[in-house]
């Protein structure tokens, strides 16, 4: 593996996904900071609702008491929608450099230079994983400008270890489409399989949580491995463990691409 | 380097039940300039993707520049330039950007000779590639495969969109290629191009190598259609007579008829009359497929 070889890739990759990180991350961190701004005004009713909350559905989302800004911004944001999203950002980053880029015939020329497959592959992979920080870096800013603005009272440290925590979960996801590539070079189908997997694993964790009966499937989703950092902290194993099976699925699609033709 | 720059052994590509390539065995020289010719979908670009290992063969080999084309992917690479028949990268990058990009993964610190062969082709690398014409895009697509000066060239119908004064360019380009040493391997569907530029020829019917020939070999075998008006009557039978003259059609003091091989024997005779008027078609690439039909055994 060329090191020099991947950053040219990973560095034009990132280049043209320069924008990104504000198409995407201006949403997310809007949706995010309003979150936080209305947090003071119905503090004290939610601490009412949630303690009418059903047990199984604060366990399904990931809270006991809306009585902290984490808690209720972990709720609303980071246990369903900046987790799904990113992890179809990732998924879209990895989808757009590979088999989209090999259906428009973008590939060729690339391949065509000194460049192993599996270079490409890890530029794009690593693209990725710096264009998703980028947009995490953005929603954090957007969620500590509201706290600060309305006196939230958002702490640095949790809203930086619920944001991180996203992050492994986007390079799973980004490392199952690239599996997905190893297979297959149809975008659309790579898209369905990797984003398809994205929900079917959050449903699985979901239903694992409602569900005593069916609890044992959340070992099979990388939700089981998401947890709640944005109040309980990072837990360190989960997120290596995360980030590695994603380069490890990652590795597997690289092997298995350098074994199939490149579709014209 | 002193044995063939492109080797292949009876490389078969299929794509499931259907034809890519098959079996083909080739050799293309050092310094050679050599045309793969054929119709569209007879496997020109599959052939090409193979060598490049962008398809991996179902059978056969080929050795580039010496070396194993799976193997030793990246040392060729590094010492070749390609145009794919399907010149695409991202629609945003502008010719400038395409080019260090590609220096970048060269290990290039420049962009060689780009600048150069910007001003020969009147190419703008500053636009973005998505807002220039097909021919500028084409030039921006040959460029990138000349401007690290490539040992081999592969250049899939390079001329596609480039009008007749760049197409002129580009075989003065290729002539001088040629002369320092570099070999050339391009498809075309154009005789005409291929005949300019070529030293031999390889012609691909349904995914096979018919035959491999010098230029002045494939154009002696098809035959060229002559039209000529005489200041009097033209006798069919002696037109006939001539060695190379076939399908005679005379009507009055004009005639059509088809010659294989060189126009000697037809030139001396009519030199014996007062020519009016004189036309030699050069025959299509289907007419000279239709020659190797008639004498080769189909596929």
């Amino acid at each position: 593996m060329n090191a020099a070889v991947v950053l040219a890739v990973a560095r034009e990759a990132v280049r043209r996904d320069r924008r990104t990180p504000l198409t995407w991350g201006l949403p997310l961190g809007a949706m995010s900071a309003l979150i936080v701004a209305i947090y003071p005004s119905i503090a004290d009713s939610l601490t009412t609702i949630a303690e009418n909350y059903p047990p199984a559905l604060k366990e399904a989302f990931g809270f006991a008491e809306f009585n902290t800004v984490e808690a209720y911004l972990n709720a609303e944001m980071f246990s369903l929608i900046i987790p799904l999203a990113l992890g179809y950002f990732m998924v879209r980053c990895v989808v757009h450099a590979l088999p989209a880029a090999e259906e428009r015939g973008e590939l060729d020329i690339v391949l065509a230079a000194p460049v192993q497959r599996r270079e490409l592959v890890a530029g794009a992979f690593a693209a990725a994983m710096v264009t998703s920080a980028a947009v995490l870096v953005v929603v954090l800013a957007l969620m500590l400008l509201a706290s600060v603005v309305v006196g939230a009272g958002l702490s640095v440290a949790h809203a930086l270890a619920g944001v991180a925590e996203v992050w492994p979960l986007g390079v799973f996801f980004a490392g199952a489409a690239v599996l997905a590539t190893g297979f297959m070079s149809r975008a659309s189908s790579v898209t369905a399989l990797a984003a398809g997997g994205l929900v079917a694993m959050y449903v699985l964790d979901l239903a694992g949580r409602l569900a005593e009966e069916v609890s044992g499937l959340r070992y099979i989703s990388a939700f089981k491995y998401y947890g709640s950092a944005l109040t309980e902290g990072i837990d360190p194993l989960a997120f290596v463990g995360l980030a590695l099976a994603g380069c490890v699925l990652a590795g597997i699609g690289a092997s298995a691409f350098e074994r199939r033709d490149v579709r014209a | 380097m002193t044995g063939p720059v492109v080797q292949t052994r009876a490389l078969t590509k299929r794509y499931g039940a259907h034809r890519g390539i098959d079996d083909i065995s080739l050799e293309i020289r050092a310094g050679e300039v050599f045309g793969l010719l054929g119709p569209n979908g007879a496997g020109k670009t599959t052939l090409i993707r193979t060598l490049l290992d962008l398809l991996h063969p179902t059978s056969g080999s080929a050795r580039i520049l010496g070396l194993d084309s799976h193997a030793d992917r990246r040392a060729i690479h590094a010492r070749l330039g390609n145009l794919p028949g399907d010149f695409t990268v991202d629609r945003h990058l502008t010719g400038r950007d395409l080019l260090r990009h590609l220096a970048a993964l060269r290990g290039m610190r420049d962009v060689g000779r780009a600048e150069p062969l910007a001003v020969r082709f009147r190419a703008d690398l500053d636009r973005p590639i998505g807002t220039l014409s097909r021919g500028n895009r084409q030039k921006i697509g040959l460029i990138q495969a000349l401007f690290h000066t490539p040992e081999l060239l592969v250049l899939d119908e390079p001329t596609g969109g480039l009008d007749p004064l760049m197409q002129e360019q580009f075989l003065t380009l290729v002539a001088e290629e040629r002369a320092a040493g570099r070999t050339v391997l391009l498809s075309s569907h154009d005789l005409d191009e291929v005949q300019r530029v070529c030293d031999r020829v390889g012609l691909i019917r349904e995914g096979r190598l018919i035959a491999v020939e010098t230029v002045d070999e494939l154009l002696g075998r098809a035959s060229r259609r002559v039209t000529v008006r005489l200041a009097g009557a033209v006798d069919a039978g002696a037109l006939a007579a001539l060695d190379g003259v076939s399908d005679v059609h005379a009507d009055g003091d004009a005639a059509t008829f088809r010659v294989t091989g060189d126009l000697d024997g037809v030139v001396k005779a009519l030199a014996a009359h007062t020519v009016v008027d004189l036309e030699v078609v050069r025959p299509s690439l289907e007419e000279v497929f239709i020659g190797y039909y008639e004498d080769a055994p189909a596929p």
